[in-house]
C-alpha cells in the first residue's frame, strides 16, 4: 500500500465545517494556525453565498503553541459573539491545540452564561480522521442542542445531509420542497440549511430523512432522544431516483403518492427531452467518468447510466459515508470500475485509461479533464470556479433540464481544433 | 541581443489570464480577513519550479485545502501528495513514513526536486525531518530539500522566503560551481512567475556588456535553480533571505531594487522610486558600478533614455494638465514622466501599522510631500479619509482621474469621476527600465478615453462605509480578523482600512 496520498477528500474540520456553517446564524471559530483559517475562510467565499460566509479565526500563533491559546479563543468568542451576535458559535479545534490538550469543553463551560450565543466546540484535528466523519459528528454534537415540545403535534421531515456548499444545493433544496409540497409532505428542519431556532425544533419532525445516507450518526442519536425514526432516500437525480425520494417518504409517513402530480412531471419531463431529443440521442453510450461524494455520486452515476444511457465507465468515491459500503454490494452496478477514496494520482491514471469524453466532479478536477480533453461538468464538492446564482436546481424533476443543459453545452460549445486527435 | 530570443523569458500572456487574476481581487485575502499560513507560500515556490513537487508532510487537510492558492486564487495547485499522517504518527512519530513517502513521490512524479513541506502537526511532534531527508536523499534521482518556515525568521511571506532560503542552504550553495564571470540573475517574484517584465531591463544590462545569467521564475527549472550560483550578483526585486545567505555563503553580491536603505542614508526622496525614467537610471547605474561596467553603462543609458523621452513627449501630449488622485505608494517618478498634475494624495496607514513604526508611517508622509514638491505638485493630502472627505476634496482640485483598483472604481465612477486601475501594470510591466513610463502613458490615455460608466450595478448594494471595497458583513469580518490578529490593531484607525484609492496589497508592502 501507498505512503503518500494526494486526497480527493479534506479532514475532519472542515466537514465539521460544511455542517456548522449551514446553520444560517452560527459563527464559525476555526481554532488554529493562519492557514487553516484561510482555506475554510476560502473554500465557504468561493463555494457557497459570498455575502453570508461567518468563518472567523481565533488568531492562534506559534508563541500559543508553548503558552496555551485558550485565552485567545476565549477572546475570539467574545468578540465573535459581540460583532455577530449570532444565535451559535461553534469553535473547531484543529490539529496544533488539538495536539497541545487545548480544554475547549472546559472553556466551553467557563463562557456558559457570560455569551449571548450557544457555544458548541469540538475537536477536529487533522489526524482525526477525514471530511464525512467531522460532518457527521457535528451534526451529531446538535442532538443535545435540539429541544423537543410534547404540546405540539409531531409533523413534517427533517432533510438530514443537507451542505450547503454543495453546488446548485439552495436550488436542489428548494426543488425538493416543491416536491413534497406537491404531495401535502412539509419539511421542518434542515440539517444544515437552517437557523440554529430551526435546528432546535428538529425534534417536531415525523421523520428523519437522510440525502445519500448522509447524517446517519445524528438520526440514531435522534432516534434514542426523541424516538425519530429515520430513513435513507437516493440523492433526486433524474426521473427514477426523484420519483423514489418521494416514494420512499410517503411511504415512511404512510400517506399515498398522488400519483396525477408525477403524470405531470412525467410530461414536463416528456417535453424537455422531446426539445433537445436529439442531442439526448446523440450522448446515448457517451463514455462518462464521475467523481463525487458517497451521498451524491452513486445516485449521479445511477442517473447517467440508467437514463441518459451514459456508460459510466468510472465512478470515483471522493468522500465516503456509513451508507458507502451498503452502496458498493450492489448486484447490479451503474458503473464499470469503482475506486474509493482514491489517491488523486491513480485516480487520474485510471481515468485516462478509462479514456471518458466527459467528467462529472469537482474544480480540482479541471486540470485532468483539461488533459485528457474531456468536458467538465462541475456537480462535486467543491466547485470554486462555476457559481450557481440562476436558481435552477441539478435535483429533482426540475434538475433533469439543467443537469441536460450542462452535459450538452459542454460538449457542444467546444472548440475542435482546441481539442487534437 | 533580446532576452526573448536567448530563451530568457517566455511569451506574452493572453489576456484572459489577467482577467482570471482579477476576477478574485475582491476576494480579502492578503492580511485583509485572512493569512495564507506557510504551507501556501512553500507551495507557490514548488509550483514555480516547473519540474519540482511539494511533498506535504501532513494530514489530509494540510494537503487538500492548500489545492487552493491564495495568492493567485486562479491557479490550483493540483499535485499535492501527503503522507497521510493519523493519530497513531502524533504518538509514534512519523519520520520513517516521511522516509519512503520521499522515495514513493519520486518513483510516482519522477520530480527533479521534492520540497518536504511540514505542518503543525510535524513541527509540534518533533520529527527530525533534516535526518530523513537526507538519508532519503541517497535513495533519490533528484534533489530532496525541506522547508519548516523557522529558517527565515519574519521575512515575509514566510513560506516563500522560508523554501528558497532552504533551497538555497540546502541545494544552491555548493562548492563546485562554473562561474559565469560577468552576469546577474534577475528575480522576481515567484507569485507573479511573469520575467517578461524583466525583458527591456535585461535588454539594457546586456547593452551594457552585463551578461544575464538567469531570469527567475519564468518556467524555472531545478536546474535553473541551481544554475543561480554561477553569476556574481543577484538583483532582486525586494528583500530576500536566500540572496543574502547565497552572498554570505558563495559571494554572490546581492542588490534589492526596492526599499528604504538608501532613502535613509541622506533622506533624499528621489531615492525611494526604482521606477520611472529617474529611478531606472539610477539604479541601472548602481548595477553597473556593482559589476564595474559604469563606461559603458553611461552610453547605454544616455541613448536610451534620449529615445524614450521622445516617446513620451509625443504620447504625453494629451495628458498635460489632467489632475489625478493618486494613493502613497505609487511611484510619483513615474506619473511625472507621463505630465499628469498630481492634485491628490491618499494616505491609508491603517494597514501600514501592523508591519511599520508610527515613526516609519510619518516618514513616509514626509518623503512623499517631499518629493512632490521636488517635482512640482501640489497635492492636497488626505489621511485616512472618509468617503465624503476624499469627494469632497476631489470636487474641489477637480479632479479628473483616480488612481483606483477596479473592486472599488464604481463608487468613483457613479460620482461621474474616470478610474484607472494600475495593478494589470503593476503586476506585469512596472520595473526598473525605460518602457513602463510609456506603457503607463498609453493606461493613462486609454483610461481617459474610456465611455464613462453612469449606472454600475453594483451601486445597488450596500458597501461599508469604513472599508468601501467589502459589503459590511465582510468589513465587520475583516474588522474581527484584525483584531485578533494584531496587538497594535486600534479599532480607531480602521476607518476606512484598504478603503478608496486604496494600495493593492502584495507582497512587497505587508
Amino acid at each position: 500500500m501507498s505512503i503518500i496520498y494526494d486526497p480527493l477528500h479534506d479532514c475532519k474540520m472542515v466537514g465539521a465545517l460544511r455542517a456548522m456553517h449551514g446553520i444560517s446564524d452560527c459563527m464559525v471559530i476555526i481554532h488554529g494556525r493562519n492557514g487553516c483559517h484561510c482555506g475554510a475562510l476560502l473554500l465557504q467565499t468561493l463555494g457557497s453565498e459570498q455575502n453570508s460566509v461567518r468563518v472567523l479565526t481565533s488568531g492562534l500563533k506559534a508563541s500559543d503553541e508553548v503558552y496555551s491559546g485558550e485565552e485567545r479563543l476565549a477572546s475570539a468568542i467574545r468578540l465573535a459573539d459581540q460583532t455577530f451576535r449570532p444565535k451559535a458559535v461553534s469553535v473547531l479545534n484543529c490539529s496544533a491545540p488539538v495536539i497541545m490538550g487545548e480544554d475547549v469543553e472546559g472553556l466551553e463551560m467557563l463562557l456558559e452564561g457570560e455569551i449571548g450565543a450557544e457555544l458548541i466546540a469540538m475537536d477536529v484535528g487533522g489526524p482525526e480522521g477525514p471530511a464525512w466523519l467531522g460532518y457527521e459528528e457535528a451534526l451529531s454534537r446538535l442532538v443535545p442542542r435540539m429541544q423537543a415540545s410534547e404540546d405540539e403535534p409531531r409533523q413534517g421531515i427533517n432533510l438530514l445531509g443537507f451542505k450547503a456548499d454543495d453546488f446548485c444545493s439552495r436550488s436542489d433544496l428548494s426543488e425538493m420542497r416543491r416536491m413534497l409540497q406537491d404531495q401535502n409532505l412539509s419539511v421542518n428542519s434542515i440539517l444544515c440549511g437552517s437557523s440554529y431556532e430551526e435546528m432546535q425544533r428538529a425534534p417536531q419532525a415525523e421523520l428523519n430523512v437522510l440525502l445519500g445516507g448522509d447524517g446517519l450518526e445524528c438520526a440514531k442519536a435522534m432516534q434514542e432522544e426523541f424516538g425519530t425514526p429515520y430513513i435513507s432516500v437516493p440523492y433526486p437525480y433524474g426521473l427514477k431516483k426523484s420519483i423514489k425520494f418521494i416514494e420512499l417518504i410517503a411511504g415512511a409517513l404512510e400517506k399515498e403518492v398522488d400519483s396525477q402530480v408525477l403524470v405531470r412531471e412525467k410530461e414536463r419531463i416528456k417535453r424537455t427531452v422531446e426539445n433537445a431529443h436529439m442531442f439526448i440521442q446523440g450522448i446515448y453510450s457517451t463514455p462518462v467518468a464521475v467523481v463525487g461524494e458517497s451521498g451524491r455520486a452513486f445516485d449521479l452515476a445511477e442517473f447517467l447510466s440508467d437514463e441518459l444511457g451514459m456508460d459510466v465507465k468510472l465512478l470515483a468515491i471522493s468522500s465516503c459515508n456509513f451508507a458507502t459500503q451498503e452502496k458498493i454490494n450492489t448486484v447490479d452496478p451503474h458503473y464499470q470500475t469503482l475506486m474509493i477514496e482514491p489517491d488523486r494520482w491513480e485516480m487520474n491514471q485510471a481515468l485516462k485509461a478509462a479514456r471518458v469524453s466527459l467528467i462529472f466532479g469537482s474544480t480540482f478536477e479541471k486540470r485532468i479533464a483539461s488533459k485528457l480533453q474531456a468536458s467538465l461538468v462541475r456537480v462535486s464538492y467543491p466547485v470554486l470556479d462555476h457559481i450557481s446564482l440562476s436558481g435552477l436546481p441539478f435535483a429533482g424533476f426540475s434538475g433533469i433540464a439543467p443537469i441536460c443543459e450542462s452535459i450538452i453545452n459542454s460538449i457542444l460549445n467546444r472548440n475542435k481544433e482546441e481539442v487534437s486527435a | 541581443m533580446d532576452p526573448e530570443e536567448q530563451d530568457l523569458v517566455s511569451r506574452d500572456e493572453a489576456p484572459i489570464l489577467e482577467t482570471m487574476r482579477s476576477i478574485y481581487s475582491a476576494v480579502p485575502m492578503h492580511h485583509l480577513g485572512a493569512i495564507h499560513g506557510k504551507i501556501a507560500g512553500a507551495m507557490i515556490v514548488a509550483n514555480a519550479i516547473v519540474d519540482s513537487l511539494p511533498l506535504i508532510h501532513g494530514p489530509v487537510g494540510c494537503a487538500f485545502q492548500r489545492k487552493l492558492n491564495p495568492f493567485t486564487l486562479s491557479s490550483t495547485f493540483y499535485d499535492s501528495p501527503c503522507t497521510n499522517l493519523n493519530n497513531v504518527d502524533v504518538v509514534y512519530g512519523a519520520e520513517e513514513k516521511l522516509g519512503k513517502a520521499i522515495v514513493e513521490a519520486y518513483e510516482r512524479y519522477s520530480p527533479r526536486l521534492i520540497i518536504v513541506i511540514t505542518t503543525c502537526t510535524t513541527d509540534l511532534i518533533g520529527d527530525d525531518i533534516n535526518a530523513v531527508v537526507q538519508k532519503a536523499k541517497e535513495k533519490v534521482g533528484c534533489g530532496v530539500i525541506y522547508s519548516t518556515g523557522d529558517f527565515v525568521g519574519k521575512s515575509r511571506p514566510v513560506g516563500i522566503q522560508d523554501s528558497l532560503y532552504a533551497l538555497a542552504d540546502q541545494m544552491i550553495c555548493r562548492e563546485d560551481v562554473d562561474r559565469n564571470e560577468g552576469s546577474v540573475n534577475l528575480i522576481n517574484s515567484p507569485t507573479q512567475r511573469n520575467a517578461l517584465k524583466c525583458r527591456e531591463m535585461a535588454s539594457l544590462l546586456l547593452q551594457m556588456g552585463i551578461k544575464i545569467n538567469k531570469i527567475c521564475f519564468d518556467q524555472t527549472t531545478t536546474r535553473d535553480m541551481m544554475d543561480l550560483a554561477a553569476a556574481d550578483l543577484n538583483i532582486t526585486g525586494y528583500r530576500m533571505s536566500w540572496a543574502e545567505l547565497m552572498k554570505k555563503k558563495m559571494n554572490v553580491e546581492y542588490c534589492k531594487i526596492t526599499g528604504w536603505d538608501r532613502y535613509n542614508k541622506k533622506k533624499d526622496p528621489e531615492m525611494i522610486s526604482p521606477y520611472g525614467i529617474a529611478g531606472s537610471c539610477r539604479v541601472l547605474e548602481e548595477i553597473a558600478r556593482i559589476m564595474g561596467r559604469e563606461g559603458e553603462a553611461d552610453s547605454v543609458i544616455k541613448k536610451n533614455r534620449a529615445a524614450a523621452e521622445s516617446r513620451l513627449e509625443t504620447l504625453s501630449r494629451e495628458l498635460k494638465g489632467v489632475r489625478v488622485a493618486v494613493p502613497v505608494g505609487f511611484s510619483l517618478n513615474l506619473l511625472k514622466d507621463i505630465g499628469v498634475d498630481v492634485a491628490a494624495l491618499i494616505y491609508r496607514t491603517q494597514t501600514l501599522t501592523h508591519g511599520v513604526t508610527d515613526r516609519a508611517i510619518q516618514e513616509i508622509e514626509r518623503a512623499n510631500l517631499k518629493l512632490a514638491e521636488i517635482y512640482g505638485f501640489h497635492p492636497q493630502l488626505l489621511v485616512n479619509p472618509t468617503p465624503e472627505e476624499e469627494l469632497e476634496t476631489f470636487r474641489n482640485r477637480q479632479i479628473d482621474l483616480v488612481m483606483a483598483p477596479a473592486k472599488i472604481a464604481h463608487f468613483y465612477n457613479k460620482e461621474g469621476i474616470r478610474t484607472v486601475d494600475v495593478n494589470d501594470f503593476s503586476q506585469t510591466k512596472l520595473n526598473v527600465g525605460f518602457l513602463p513610463s510609456i506603457d503607463l502613458c498609453i493606461v493613462f490615455r486609454e483610461a481617459m478615453g474610456r465611455v464613462r460608466v453612469r449606472s454600475p450595478l453594483l451601486d445597488l448594494m450596500e458597501f461599508d462605509s469604513g472599508i468601501n471595497n467589502l459589503s459590511p458583513h465582510w468589513a465587520r469580518v475583516a474588522l474581527s480578523f484584525h483584531h485578533l490578529r494584531s496587538r497594535k490593531f486600534k479599532q480607531g484607525s480602521y476607518y476606512h482600512f484598504q478603503g478608496l484609492a486604496g494600495v493593492a496589497l502584495n507582497e512587497h508592502n505587508i
